[in-house]
């Protein structure tokens, strides 16, 4: 596997405060890696070292390049949309199309055109005259007529309704995503996105809580649904988080085999914001 | 660095419509101006009419001359006045108003260096604003020549003669282009330090730019009762460098009128060996270096997103 980004020891400081501390991760070519983390907890900082929008120590390498100071060069291979309202408000769409073509390589007018005109955005708008919806279908319309290896996603529907959100992400997946590229995203809607991913990676105080593939995911981690006698064996076994729901126990296992859970309740995958939950209780603890 | 420069200029005059709507709007005030002047002339006698312009009968010609410089010099006066206004607050907009609505992260997500992003805006502030200005004054000259023609011929004057005849219209018009292109160049200091200040400020941008000149002046004052930091920023302003050898109260005096066609070159006046050998304009085009490269230093570097 090729991977596309190489972080080694990795961070960041904004004066006394460490909002990424030495983190180190590999994202490798056609894979769709969800940073999970709550608010402050270093996402958006790692995003811009990856970006190549804030320098940082330690070693980060993107598609073999120094983001930060080969940055004009990265961005002719990266797309990314930061948030949906960034788009300058005063700008019409043909203009908005008439620069990136202007000022991208990658770039594909007609392929953007032609995916503008599955939607209501009309070529002499201007993007205040649209809504916020229509702002994220434009600026995906952008991104997806770039030829470019890695799209990196900070919130990218943050404000939008469902529909918005769904369809989003469908056209991310139906349009864009293929095996020769990679998508890092963050969100804080994570249940809308875990069945996208294929890796996850969770940030705390800036520091990396798990770093995993979904699929190895459902092999280390088991929730165990359980009461009575059952509960009281199953947390013998040390979970690592436990909830109560309707009278029964909800335990979380961290690397226990499901041989060893088998009959004390019902077994699940957990799902990744209870995973992301537990672990970021587990660091606090 | 070069090849993303005329879609990054083009970018600014979409997002600062002032560039091209201010002398538009000056150039319909003028005509406006100059059509009520005419119908107001045109309510006294025939030779007052006629006289404005200058008849032959009534005027002579050094006087007629001087009537139409002084109209070609006056309105590029007011396109000057207008680009000052219109560069100061371009430039402390130009990159302030990116960070604001956050629209900054979509220009830095394009293969386009801080480095380009912020010499076209320089650029734009000295050569571009300077060049639509040059343009403005160039029509509302042509236009008002045209408009003031008519109004001759219809009194029965020859247009010809009178108007087109009385005045080096190229001689004006290559005049104005280098004053406003050397205006902007001479004052490419201060362009990048409102560029800088653009980029830097938190908020206020106007406020941080003209506060710290003035408050160093006043401090210069307190502590040394001298006025140097003041002085060199207003004796900046005046362009000497470029007249050198012109007077603009003798210039307008009517004996240099009645010298002959010669004094009334504008081009004539004016020295630019002497205003690019000029130690200002090589120590102005050092200053504003720095302070881009500063400004490109603080994009680059500033992250309050």
């Amino acid at each position: 596997m090729t991977s596309l980004v190489k972080a080694r020891s990795v961070s960041k400081n904004f004066g006394a405060v460490r909002a990424v501390d030495n983190v180190s991760f590999e994202i490798e070519k056609g894979k769709i890696l969800g940073l999970i983390g709550p608010n402050g907890a270093g996402k958006t900082t790692l995003l811009k070292a990856v970006l190549g929008l804030t320098d940082c120590e330690g070693d980060l390498s993107v598609l073999g390049l120094d983001p930060f100071k080969q940055r004009k060069k990265l961005m002719q291979n990266i797309c990314f949309i930061a948030d949906v309202a960034v788009l300058p408000r005063w700008i019409k769409v043909s203009q908005l199309l008439d620069y990136v073509e202007a000022i991208h390589p990658n770039f594909s007018r007609s392929r953007a055109e032609e995916l503008l005109l599955q939607t209501s955005v009309r070529s002499g708008a201007k993007v205040k005259e649209l809504s916020k919806g229509m702002v994220t279908q434009l600026h995906l319309s952008i991104i997806m007529a770039i030829d470019a290896k890695l799209l990196v996603l900070d919130e990218p529907t943050l404000g939008l309704d469902i529909l918005f959100r769904k369809e989003f992400y469908a056209n991310l997946l139906n349009d864009y995503f293929d095996e020769e590229r990679t998508i890092l995203i963050t969100t804080h809607q994570v249940e809308e996105i875990e069945n996208l991913l294929t890796d996850i990676m969770f940030i705390n105080d800036g520091r990396i809580l798990l770093d995993s593939s979904m699929d190895a995911l459902s092999d280390t981690y088991v929730e165990v649904l359980a009461s009575g006698e059952g509960a009281q064996k199953a947390r013998g076994l040390g979970p690592i988080a436990e909830s109560e729901m309707f009278g029964k126990s909800i335990m979380l296992f961290e690397g226990v085999s499901r041989e060893h859970l088998d009959g004390l309740g019902e077994l699940r995958i957990p799902s990744v914001a209870d995973l992301f939950v537990a672990k970021i209780k587990e660091a606090r603890r | 660095m070069i090849a993303h420069q005329p879609a990054l200029i083009k970018r600014e005059l979409w997002e600062h419509r002032s560039i091209y709507v201010t002398p538009a709007a000056i150039a319909v005030i003028v005509t406006l101006g100059v059509l009520a002047m005419l119908m107001l002339a045109s309510g006294f006698a025939k030779e007052l009419d006629v006289a404005i312009f200058g008849a032959q009968n009534v005027a002579g010609e050094a006087e007629r001359r001087a009537v139409l410089t002084g109209f070609f010099v006056g309105t590029s006066w007011v396109f000057l006045v207008a680009l000052m206004f219109l560069t100061v607050f371009y430039s402390l907009d130009s990159l302030y108003a990116e960070r604001k609505d956050k629209s900054i992260l979509f220009w830095r997500s394009m293969p386009a260096t801080d480095a380009e992003t912020v010499i076209s805006k320089l650029l734009t502030a000295a050569i571009v604003i300077p060049v639509i200005t040059a343009v403005g004054i160039w029509a509302t000259h042509l236009v008002n020549l045209i408009v003031t023609s008519l109004w001759v011929s219809a009194k029965g004057g020859d247009a010809g003669v009178l108007i087109w005849g009385s005045v080096s219209i190229l001689d004006n018009w290559i005049a104005a282009l280098i004053v406003v292109v050397a205006s902007g160049i001479w004052m490419s200091p201060f362009i990048a330090w409102f560029l800088f200040v653009s980029t830097w400020a938190k908020r206020m941008p106007i406020l941080m730019a003209f506060m710290p000149p003035i408050v160093l002046g006043l401090l210069e004052w307190i502590v040394f009762r001298t006025q140097y930091f003041l002085t060199t920023i207003g004796e900046r302003g005046d362009m000497t460098p470029l007249f050198h050898s012109m007077s603009l109260e003798r210039f307008f005096e009517e004996e240099q009128w009645r010298d002959g066609v010669e004094n009334i070159s504008l081009l004539q006046h004016m020295d630019l060996v002497g205003f690019v050998t000029d130690p200002g304009f090589w120590s102005g085009l050092l200053v504003c270096g720095i302070l881009t490269t500063a400004a490109i230093y603080v994009r680059r570097y500033r992250d309050d997103s």
